[in-house]
């Protein structure tokens, strides 16, 4: 039963550029009775695994930009080296709610461009020109190759080093915000945006795991299930996401994001712990 | 498909293939012990045993680790957890090799960027940052 869940949380994570701790958390402590901090360490290895089956695939495929995710990770990893300092120091409630504002206008831009299948050519940034940060991908289901380019290239880092703040401090997963920056600000096609968050996310996950290990918060009983079923589910997942649209890609994150930013607003206002 | 993709790729495949292969056989010959001393390892005990402190059976070093590899037959759980380390450090490895592939196409800006990464990973690594 966990190999499936965790199965289903791979094919989803490598679908929606998510690592699956939002799926496999509530649903090892919940179902299976897991403590929260095996549950937290199996969605670390979980994170690491959805990466490397998902990020492998997307790679071959062309719908990973490897370059676009290393100059977006060194402001994510940047910025969650500022919030690790700031613990104590900045007020994280206020932050919440800072994020939870910015994911619920996030998900309204998402519910406006819910049809847009790849969007419209604007000009190009000159920092996406200088840092390379296009790409060209074959799409299945559109049958022809499409191209693109980032724009807004200083929002989009802006955005990535707010969202690992708030990783820092709160010591959470920013997978939802990295695809968000990609879509919503760099105006990337939303199947880039999820497969190149794909990547990113094992970077990241991949500092603290050792952490998680160090502790003995990695139970080997309860990891194997996991890391066997997210592996093959996110390896799945890859072969999936090039037979869909990305309105679809789009219309399946649209809840994700409702959820977070609902669940950061309610943290952050303290009316959930 | 470019080299450092294809290299990237190829790693990330590389590393999943590997832990999968050491976390199956790890489970097969726990299953063997199991029932060869009817001590198998109980999932209710782990799940339970979490909140009185950490479980006895869980490594949490790579000395510890090393040795009880060493053991002969090896520790199962051991051969399982080498599996999981091969599976947290198969990032990094993709990230380094990720540099070399810049380093050798002559792309400095990327280059030092990945490198920049590392750096930036080993010191959240002592700095316990979320994933």
């Amino acid at each position: 039963m966990v190999l499936g869940a965790a199965a289903g949380a791979g094919v989803l994570g490598a679908i929606l550029g998510l690592g699956g701790g939002i799926l496999l958390v509530p649903v090892l402590t919940l179902f299976f009775g897991v403590s929260l901090p095996y549950a937290m360490g199996a969605s670390i290895l979980s994170v690491i695994a959805t990466s490397c089956g998902a990020a492998a695939g997307h790679l071959t495929s062309g719908l990973a930009n490897i370059r676009l995710g290393l100059f977006l990770a060194l402001f994510t990893v940047s910025g969650a080296l500022t919030g690790a300092t700031l613990v104590g120091v900045v007020p994280a409630r206020a932050l919440q709610v800072l994020f939870g504002l910015a994911l619920g206008y996030s998900a309204f831009t998402t519910i406006r461009q819910l049809h847009v299948e790849v969007p419209e050519t604007l000009a190009a940034d000159p920092l996406a020109q200088r840092f390379a940060l296009e790409g060209v991908y074959h799409d299945h289901v559109l049958g022809r190759d499409v191209a693109y380019h980032a724009v807004r290239v200083r929002a989009g880092a802006a955005v990535m080093f707010g969202a690992g703040v708030l990783s820092g401090l709160l010591g959470i997963g920013s997978g939802a915000f990295k695809v968000l920056a990609m879509d919503t600000f760099m105006r990337l096609p939303m199947k880039v945006s999820t497969a190149t968050s794909n990547f990113m996310i094992g970077l990241t996950a991949a500092a603290s795991a050792g952490v998680y290990f160090g502790r003995g918060d990695i139970h080997p009983v309860i990891a194997t299930p996991v890391a066997l079923g997210v592996l093959v589910g996110s390896y799945g997942g890859t072969r999936l996401i090039g037979r869909m649209r990305n309105t679809t890609v789009r219309k399946l994150f649209l809840p994700i994001v409702l959820y977070l930013a609902v669940s950061m607003l309610l943290r952050g206002l303290g009316v959930l712990h | 498909m470019r080299r450092v993709e294809r290299l990237v790729s190829r790693i990330l495949l590389a590393g999943g293939g590997v832990a999968v292969a050491c976390m199956l056989v790890g489970v097969v010959a726990l299953e063997i012990r199991a029932t060869r001393t009817a001590h198998p390892l109980d999932i209710a005990h782990v799940v339970e045993n979490r909140e009185a402190g950490r479980a006895v059976d869980v490594f949490v070093s790579l000395p510890q680790l090393a040795h009880a590899l060493q053991r002969q037959p090896p520790d199962p759980v051991a051969v399982i957890t080498s599996g999981v380390v091969v599976l947290l450090a198969t990032p990094g490895i993709a990230l380094i090799a990720a540099v070399v592939g810049f380093v050798a196409a002559r792309d400095r800006r990327y280059a030092v960027i990945g490198a920049a990464l590392v750096v930036g990973l080993v010191c959240g690594f002592f700095l316990d940052l979320g994933g």
